[in-house]
């Protein structure tokens, strides 16, 4: 076979003339017989010799793949990674799946039936052949009816198939040269290239999770539930003690509470009240005695609180002429730092609410053993 | 005819004989001259009236889409109880228009109509433009459309998935699937014609476009064997789509508690009317195709005849439909569903109710009269009847069940506002301009396969030539 002629075309008029002539171009043996006609024509696949089309099979295959997938895909989003219970089902319960997976069948066996009709049995998109170029293809593609004789090996020999043609009644016959295999003209290459793009996509999908699952600094996604957090009861990763929450430094200071009135109450008793006598700082120190203070000393100051029935302690009576004669400096001290059963209450009260209710204690002391010349500063 | 050869003349009675196809003399080179050179002619002054038209109701609709994005939806008259009105109701509308071209396309070829060859691939094209008008509806619902991918099930961040158990996910798959196929079905039934025009044009621009959209077609015997297989396969599956695709569009209401869609007879009552509304739609497009496109020859009036007829069979079984729907609500002796079905023909809307069912049931009977089904004037005015119609019945079917359902506190008037309706004559526009353009670019009649058809096409008898 020479370069010049892969195969010999023959033109025919009628489908008649082109079903009459192809027996006697398949007796004849010089080649394979190909018809090319611008609609089907019936019958011309038996004529041919043609196997029938493996179609079916594929989409049945495909069909039933599609129908397979859907289900499982339903059943395991449905039933197993995100189980809701609808209409009050079992969360595997399958009639629901059935529209979806009617859809996926359809889905599957028709792309199957025109890709693989397409791509896979037609090896179409193919621009190379050399029908597409000949003469007779504006015919082909109206209203006239051609057969080739092709080559199947390299005793073809082109002068005895034309001449078989012209016998076998075509009216014109036209020599053609072997297929142009430009690999950018092939389905071949087209299938090649995108199965490879394919194959890339998936290669460095993978790639992309494993790296990102193994440098997690990588990570361009991350589930918010994975991040780094404190469980409660659980050891944390946080430090190497295992502690979620770690202890301060030694001597830090919370603010606010700055550490005063450290020596003795003696010592405590130079110490000025800083907070001026008005009727903020009152209801400050009010506030605080009430909450820290009352339930022992009392509402009074007395030392009769509620406290006192229960446990049968005995606070301080803080109207006692000794309360009454202490410097502010030795409450103020024996508010930071506790006397006797009285626990500190530093850690309680700030250093001006401390202030605050030792302005509160003295007024208590006064409301209760007042003189007359109160009297005359209240009535106006 | 030659291509019954196999029968002897005489043996069918005349009355039984298939009319002829075409009218006079129609060859396959005449075929292609008429049609395939179409595109290549420069269109009338009409042609770019007709598109300014639909390309201003299409530029009025894309601004009230936009304008609903910027304010949100409740630019939109639905509110509490009807929360489905207008959107919902194009929804449905629109995948109803596409489901005659699937019937057409599909069904038809399996029973060996042949006469559908020449107008599949109008109706064909007529459902893909359908579809896309329809999707518009439930994508701007959503509020956020740039988010509507949430509709689809994909791994995400959230470790959510969508509900496999709600009808609204069905829907998602059946329009997409319905889309997909239809699409399919189409470009495999275009690549012969295509392969034709790439052949004829001597245009620089055309020859290289038509050439890729062609694949290389060469009309091999083997290439023809597998596509026969193909064409045959997806008719058989799309068969199962035209009556699924309505089905699940159905469920939407049939599966819901609400009186008056929570009936059985939803799924067979919607595809009818969906083959009702689209048969009507296809044949106004034909009257104005074969008119002004010069193919009274290819369109004969015996392809509008039969699809009258379909229309008037179709019209009969939504008479039977709501029939059944009243019989439903005496029945059931149900209050809720009595009170719903008495909604349609006294309520409020009663107006609505009375309308479907003038124009879905009373008028198309006039095509009982062969004069009516071969004339423009009745087919026309029939045709916009039942297109309104079916509008309305969804209309009826969504607002009125809602508007009034279980608590009378919570009964509201619904009123749809200009926004709505100017997105329903958008979509008319973007319909009607995709049909234009179509027509233009692309050959309107599948000539492959009227070319099979023809008389003297096929071989007499596999080769024995009775002329010779």
């Amino acid at each position: 076979m020479s370069e010049t002629s892969y195969s010999v075309l023959g033109v025919f008029d009628t489908p008649n003339a082109l079903m009459r002539a192809i027996p006697k171009l398949r007796v004849a043996m010089l080649g394979t017989v190909e018809a090319y006609t611008p609609y089907p024509i019936h019958g011309i696949d038996e004529a041919l010799g043609h196997r029938r089309s493996p179609l079916g099979g594929m989409v049945l295959v495909m069909g039933v793949l599609g129908a397979l997938t859907a289900f499982g895909f339903e059943y395991w989003i449905s039933a197993i990674d995100y189980p809701i219970i609808t209409g009050g089902k079992a969360a595997s319960s399958w009639e629901a799946f059935i529209p979806i997976m009617f859809e996926v069948t359809v889905l599957f066996a028709t792309f199957t039936a025109g890709l693989g009709m397409l791509f896979l049995l037609n090896k179409l998109p193919f621009f190379g052949h050399p029908v597409l170029s000949s003469k007779a293809i504006s015919g082909i593609t109206r209203d006239r009816y051609a057969l080739a004789i092709e080559a199947e090996d390299e005793s073809f020999d082109s002068a005895a198939a034309a001449q078989a043609l012209r016998d076998a009644g075509a009216v014109e016959v036209e020599i053609l040269p072997a297929p142009d295999r430009s690999p950018f003209l092939t389905s071949d290459y087209i299938l090649r290239t995108l199965g490879g793009i394919f194959a890339a996509c998936v290669v460095s999908g993978l790639a992309i999770f494993f790296l990102t699952k193994w440098f997690p600094l990588l990570a361009p996604m991350k589930y918010m539930q994975d991040q780094p957090r404190l469980n409660a009861q659980k050891p944390s990763t946080f430090f190497k003690d295992g502690h979620g929450m770690q202890r301060p430094v030694a001597g830090t200071v919370a603010r606010g509470y700055l550490p005063t009135a450290t020596g003795t109450q003696d010592a405590a008793a130079a110490l000025v009240n800083p907070l001026p006598r008005t009727k903020e700082v009152f209801a400050m120190g009010r506030k605080a005695y009430t909450i820290r203070c009352e339930v022992c000393h009392g509402a009074l100051g007395n030392g009769m609180g509620s406290l006192t029935a229960a446990y049968g302690g005995k606070p301080a009576n803080l109207q006692a002429q000794q309360f009454r004669d202490y410097p502010d400096g030795k409450i103020y001290w024996a508010i930071v730092n506790g006397k006797n059963a009285m626990p500190s209450h530093a850690a309680d009260l700030t250093d001006s609410q401390r202030w605050a209710v030792v302005h509160y204690v003295r007024a208590l002391q006064r409301a209760q053993n007042a003189k007359d010349e109160d009297l005359k500063v209240v009535a106006p | 005819m030659p291509s019954e050869a196999a029968i002897p003349a005489g043996a069918i009675p005349e009355g039984l004989l298939e009319p002829a196809l075409t009218v006079g003399r129609v060859t396959p080179g005449s075929l292609d001259d008429q049609v395939l050179a179409f595109p290549e002619t420069r269109p009338p002054w009409k042609w770019y009236l007709a598109l300014c038209v639909t390309l201003t109701a299409l530029a009025i609709g894309v601004g009230c889409i936009g304008y609903t994005f910027y304010t949100g939806i409740g630019a939109w008259g639905n509110n509490s109880p009807v929360f489905w009105a207008f959107d919902i109701i194009n929804f449905v509308f629109w995948v109803g228009i596409g489901h005659a071209g699937t019937l057409i396309s599909a069904i038809l070829f399996l029973f060996r109509k042949r006469w559908r060859n020449a107008i599949a691939r109008f109706a064909e094209a007529m459902t893909i433009f359908a579809v896309i008008c329809a999707v518009i509806f439930p994508l701007i619902h959503v509020g956020r459309p740039w988010l509507a991918y949430w509709l689809f099930p994909y791994p995400n961040q959230r470790a959510l998935w969508t509900n496999f158990r709600s009808p609204l996910l069905w829907d998602v798959f059946a329009v997409n699937t319905y889309f997909s196929v239809s699409a399919m079905f189409w470009y495999l039934g275009l690549i012969p014609d295509i392969a034709s025009m790439r052949d004829r044009t001597t245009s620089k621009l055309r020859k290289p476009i038509y050439t890729v959209l062609a694949l290389g077609w060469r009309g091999a015997a083997t290439h023809w064997q597998h596509y026969e297989k193909a064409y045959l396969l997806l008719a058989g599956l799309a068969t199962g789509l035209v009556l699924s695709v309505h089905s699940v569009v159905s469920f939407d209401f049939a599966t819901s508690v609400v009186p008056g869609w929570h009936m059985t007879i939803f799924p067979p009552y919607f595809v009818a009317g969906a083959i009702f509304a689209g048969f009507a739609m296809v044949v106004m497009v034909l009257v104005v195709v074969r008119e002004t496109m010069e193919l009274k020859n290819l369109i004969t009036m015996r392809h509008l005849d039969v699809m009258n007829k379909v229309i008037l069979a179709m019209s009969c079984i939504m008479g039977y439909s709501y029939m059944m729907e009243g019989f439903t609500a005496w029945y059931s002796m149900n209050e809720y569903l009595h009170h719903g079905f008495m909604n349609i023909i006294s309520g409020t809307y009663g107006w609505a109710g009375w309308l479907t069912i003038s124009c879905n049931i009373l008028i198309p009977q006039i095509l009982w009269f062969k004069k009516a089904r071969a004339s423009y004037f009745w087919m026309i005015f029939v045709a916009i009847g039942v297109t309104l119609g079916m509008w309305f019945e969804r209309f009826v079917i969504i607002v009125i069940s809602l508007h009034q359902d279980y608590l009378p506190s919570a009964w509201r008037i619904y009123r749809p506002t200009l926004i709505d309706f100017g997105i329903l004559l958008g979509t008319f526009g973007i319909f009607f301009t995709l049909v234009l353009l179509f027509a233009r670019v692309l050959p309107v009649i599948a000539t492959t396969e009227v070319k099979a058809i023809l008389p003297d096409s096929q071989p007499s008898h596999h080769g024995d030539d009775h002329h010779v």
